[in-house]
């Protein structure tokens, strides 16, 4: 069926089967490839968008399910190429080895912080809690957090 | 985070370069790649551990719309050349030789066997054709623990071989054990198991396989630790010639060992490329990740371990069994290494060691993080429960077994010498930061009030790259290569076999680089993943930080003298008084005569020079590793165990590792972080069980730490 979705600003239009995920139309009909599947069925959290200021797994989305609704992707957040503030505390903290996961952690990070600017590490540990990384064993991901947290209140 | 350092790079944590398109959703995986004309596959698996398999009807599969092709282990294994997984096979494979075929024909041996792929117009119909692909099986009994496969009368995996033993026994003894044993004050006896877990790397296994039938090359895009091992098992399965096979990578959604060389499904991709002229890309889903793709480190060890009343650890006698699950990976060449590692720092005296490896119905035992390590696990395990019979401290006693740093180094009893070992000064350390005294009181206090408390110590030393020795001649991890280039527009290139999959090598090879030919940071480039301009290389076995940034260190400063002998004769200058700093060529002291190194690139390239002046700025540059030596670590955990749950939570865990010079202290950190983190999980959380009917406990559950 065909359908549109407000997809990183912009109306974005495609014909799938009921079946596709949100995550297999991003990825695989919009090319937006910064979404990443880890294990199709909610776990892991890789998958994680924006869609209407909530985070959410967009591997238990029917794409079907998102149409009227406003989608946030990763190549949303620095479409002109500069990091966001999130993005640079990552950076600066060295929050990522691989990148798998990462995708994940910056939307719901994001969607996080949006809703709790004043969140500390416990907050911020249990809002991260959903969503598994291999390769860091997590706590310079919450640095990064932590430190754009602190950064946004600063300016 | 330290920026990057005013006069080096190395030593600091430079920030990485890899992270900007990682941040942005820019990393280009291999589940991100659509080629033209691209088709899809899946694999249609065995539901039973062990069976036979006596019909399959693909014919409903092959008539449904976008389903392009059905090829089932037989039609497989007549474009395959059967044989031992690739890397095996490259790493000497010996033993027996269990006869199977690329994907299940007559037998299936554990549950998620590949027997058949299809291949569609997209992923949603290759998984519908699975569907209706009809597989009759008849249960044969599975093999489900060691134990059972050890018997005579267990029923052979592998029909040309009479038993389930693929490693044999064998027996070494080093030192006068019988000796040691009979003189012993005491003989203490342990039995450890380690069960088995698995990798699960965030990205599983995954490829797209283009062949191009007019030239004959087979291009693959892989998910791979090494694209040069790939492209050679797939050259040696599929019958290619190995120059015909060019493997080409992008970032890697992490490993820790299951992605090096070539596993069956990936064959069997290529085949079924080769076989339709077309690309074809499978991308390993969760299920399959966890059911098929391997396992770890399911071992078993009887230990006897001589003791002095004193608690001198003497003398160990060890037995060790080895479930190597259905298919032969590696499984049966871990306890070559384990048997040289077992004595780690200590100054154990004589070891017996003995092994057998078996064959279950469980998925293959595959490389895992350190595929040896269970070495530590029981050496450190052995001096705790002694220290509990023996009524010692667990610190003392390991202090007072650690080998002595001398001249000439003390030898391992297995042979190697403990060179630059720091393992006393890393306990001690570590026994410092958690205050052990405070915590026995704490832990006194606590238990009165019904908490149960804990602390763990272990030690360990890892052949990082390991010393020289007598029995390593070539140098302890043999040669490592790189090529380097000083481009036209001032850009040091580094072209390295290493495939880095989480380990910054983008960056921290370029922080070497850097310092020692003189540029800046952001004027080098790490070239990897690329099997046509990438010399051969590995990234695994504790290889790349010593062995990688070794040869980028001597290539950089081949390369410089290169540049510097050129450039010698543009400012009229001897060479030995010219250096490059910042990127600029100099004569040292007089900063007026500088020369950018794009600008003495250029005139290089612009072929006014005659043949006797070298105007080629390109190095083949080799390490043998040095001297080499040991790098290694003490960890301390403090563990609360709710005694009615038994839920176990760690309350502190400390680690103290000496790894040498640093070259990117932030990378070395997350480095060993994550390892705790996967340590933490596989002890407490992510068992891969099998019920008695061999079936995987809890599928799909992704459940990590």
């Amino acid at each position: 069926m065909d359908i549109t979705v407000q997809v990183n600003g912009a109306a974005r239009t495609g014909s799938v089967e009921a079946r596709k995920t949100l995550a297999d139309f991003l990825r695989d009909d919009l090319d937006l490839t910064g979404t990443h599947v880890g294990c199709e069925h909610g776990v892991c959290g890789a998958c994680t968008v924006i869609l209407d200021g909530r985070a959410v797994r967009s591997c238990l989305m029917l794409a079907v399910q998102a149409v009227g609704s406003e989608v946030t992707t990763i190549e949303g957040l620095a479409p002109d190429g500069e990091l966001g503030t999130l993005q640079q505390a990552m950076w600066d903290s060295h929050s990522f080895q691989c990148g798998f996961c990462t995708p994940g952690f910056v939307m719901q990070a994001t969607a996080f912080l949006t809703a709790h600017p004043d969140a500390g590490e416990q907050e911020i540990r249990e809002a991260l809690s959903g969503n598994i990384c291999r390769c860091t064993g997590y706590q310079s991901i919450i640095d990064g957090v932590l430190l754009a947290a602190q950064r946004d209140r600063q300016d | 985070m330290a920026q990057i350092a005013a006069e080096r790079y190395t030593g600091a944590s430079v920030k990485r370069s890899e992270d900007p398109r990682i941040l942005t959703g820019g990393g280009h995986y291999v589940a991100d790649l659509k080629l033209p004309g691209m088709l899809h596959a899946a694999f249609v698996r065995s539901p039973l551990a062990h069976g036979r398999v006596l019909a399959v009807d693909v014919e409903a599969a092959r008539a449904l719309p976008g389903v392009v092709a059905v090829l089932t282990g037989a039609d497989l294994a007549a474009v395959t050349i059967p044989g031992q997984d690739p890397l095996f096979a490259m790493m000497g494979g010996g033993g027996p030789q269990p006869e199977y075929s690329l994907l299940a024909t007559d037998r299936v041996r554990f549950a998620g066997d590949p027997v058949a792929v299809v291949v569609a117009e997209s992923r949603d119909i290759a998984e519908d054709g699975c569907e209706l692909i009809e597989v009759d099986y008849e249960d044969l009994p599975p093999v489900m623990s060691a134990a059972f496969a050890l018997d005579a009368g267990s029923p052979p995996i592998f029909a040309n071989l009479g038993d389930n033993i693929l490693g044999p026994h064998k027996r070494s003894e080093f030192g006068d054990v019988d000796g040691t044993f009979a003189a012993a004050d005491h003989v203490h006896e342990f039995h450890i198991d380690v069960h088995r877990h698995q990798n699960v790397p965030m990205e599983g296994r995954g490829l797209v396989a283009s062949y191009d039938a007019d030239s004959g090359v087979l291009t693959v895009h892989a998910a791979t630790q090494s694209v040069h091992v790939t492209r050679m098992g797939i050259a040696m399965r599929l019958g290619i010639d190995a120059d015909k096979v060019r493997v080409l990578a992008g970032d890697i959604g992490g490993s820790f060992g299951l992605k090096i060389g070539a596993s069956r499904e990936e064959l069997a991709v290529a085949a079924a490329s080769r076989a339709l002229g077309r690309p074809v890309k499978w991308i390993e889903d969760r299920s399959e990740n966890l059911a098929a793709s391997g396992q770890a480190r399911e071992e078993s060890f009887d230990v006897r371990a001589a003791v002095s009343k004193d608690g001198d650890l003497l003398g160990l006698d060890v037995r060790m069994v080895i479930d190597t699950g259905a298919y032969p990976v590696m499984g049966t060449m871990v306890s070559g290494i384990i048997e040289a590692m077992l004595p780690g720092p200590y100054k154990l005296a004589a070891l017996g060691f003995e092994s057998t490896a078996v064959a279950t119905n469980k998925a293959s035992y595959i490389a895992y993080r350190g595929p040896w390590a269970s070495e530590t696990f029981v050496r450190e395990r052995v001096l705790d429960l002694l220290a509990k019979d023996l009524g010692l401290d667990p610190l003392e006693l390991r202090l007072r077994n650690v080998a002595p740093r001398t001249t000439p180094p003390f030898m391992m009893i297995t042979g190697r010498p403990l060179v630059g070992v720091t393992t006393k000064e890393s306990l001690e350390r570590v026994a410092r930061m958690v205050d052990i005294p405070a915590f026995r009181r704490r832990q006194a206090e606590e238990r009165a009030r019904g908490r149960y408390l804990g602390i763990g110590l272990a030690t360990f030393i890892e052949a990082a790259p390991g010393p020289r020795s007598g029995e390593a001649p070539s140098g302890p991890m043999g040669m490592e290569h790189m090529r380097l280039r000083l481009a036209e527009d001032g850009i040091v290139v580094l072209f390295t076999g290493q495939m880095p999959h989480g380990q910054s090598h983008q960056t921290t090879l370029a922080q070497i680089a850097a310092d020692e030919f003189g540029v800046p940071f952001e004027q080098v480039r790490v070239v990897v993943g690329d099997s046509d301009v990438v010399p051969f290389g590995l990234t695994g076995g504790s290889r790349s930080a010593t062995m990688t940034g070794g040869v980028a260190l001597h290539g950089a400063r081949q390369l410089k003298a290169k540049v510097l002998d050129f450039a010698s004769l543009l400012m009229e200058a001897s060479a030995l008084d010219l250096d490059i700093v910042d990127g600029e060529v100099v004569v040292r002291g007089d900063p007026d005569t500088a020369i950018g190194v794009a600008e003495v690139a250029r005139r290089a390239a612009s072929g006014q020079f005659g043949a006797d002046v070298d105007t080629n700025f390109e190095v083949q540059a080799s390490f043998d590793g040095g001297e080499g030596g040991w790098s290694g670590g003490s960890h301390c955990a403090i563990v609360e165990v709710d005694v009615e749950t038994g839920i176990v939570k760690v309350e502190r865990y400390v680690a103290a590792e000496d790894c040498g010079a640093l070259i990117n202290p932030a990378v070395v950190e997350g480095q060993i972080r994550g390892g705790i983190a996967q340590g933490i999980g596989a002890v407490l959380l992510e068992r891969s069980a099998y019920d008695l009917d061999g079936h995987v406990h809890g599928l799909p559950a992704a459940d990590r730490l």
